[in-house]
């Protein structure tokens, strides 16, 4: 894999936090979120390498929607 | 006379007593001393309270490929070898690498700090970096 550049990173971290958090789900919810977490990032794959503020906006609305699904009340999602 | 040579040969004597043990102790210094003992001393004490030091290269390898043959996204299970790239070889994208890598992290307990884990991209390299780990087991 060539050098990441800074945003690049930033999305792959964004993408292990998402999946850090998913262990704290109970077992059987799991691969859902798992699944949903990367639906969510598929989407927005088409989006060129350049396109900063796509990218970040993103981030951030990953970032929020992160923090909302991290809330302990969420067990499951679909 | 004979009291004179007694207490002669005990004034001879104790002096000699007490300089042994000096110069035991000078000896058993590390300057003094072949280097090779003090740290098999050193090391006994910590080793009495840890458990065996347990991974090998192989058995790391071992784990890791498993791990990856059990990975669904990995297009092409014969490729898997001890040398594989993950996005070359293997056909996984920069996400399945993170997902991967925190597998390997699960695997063996313990946490890759984000820096160290984007620098993981083939299996040698994470078998690497696993037996550089004190506390992966």
């Amino acid at each position: 894999m060539a050098r990441l550049s800074g945003l690049q990173r930033d999305v792959l971290s964004l993408y292990r936090k998402c999946l850090r958090e998913i262990r704290k789900k109970p077992v059987e919810s799991r691969d859902n979120f798992k699944a949903y977490t990367r639906a969510e990032f598929q989407k927005n794959i088409f989006i060129g390498k350049k396109d900063f503020t796509a990218i970040e906006y993103f981030l951030r609305k990953g970032q929020r929607q992160l923090e909302m699904y991290s809330s302990p009340g969420i067990r499951n999602i679909r | 006379m004979l009291r004179s040579a007694i207490v002669r040969s005990l004034r001879a004597s104790v002096p000699r007593a007490v300089r042994t043990p000096a110069s035991f102790q000078i000896r058993s210094s590390p300057i003094a001393r072949p280097a090779q003992f003090t740290p098999r001393f050193a090391y006994q004490g910590v080793r009495l309270y840890s458990a065996p030091a347990g991974l090998n290269k192989e058995e790391a390898e071992g784990r890791i490929v498993n791990l990856l043959k059990n990975f669904d996204k990995v297009n092409d299970a014969s490729k898997i070898n001890g040398t594989s790239h993950f996005s070359n070889d293997l056909g996984l994208d920069s996400l399945d690498t993170v997902e991967v890598v925190m597998a390997i992290e699960e695997e063996f307990s313990i946490e890759i700090p984000d820096k160290e884990a984007d620098a993981i991209h083939s299996i040698d390299k994470a078998v690497e970096y696993i037996l550089a780990q004190p506390d992966a087991h």
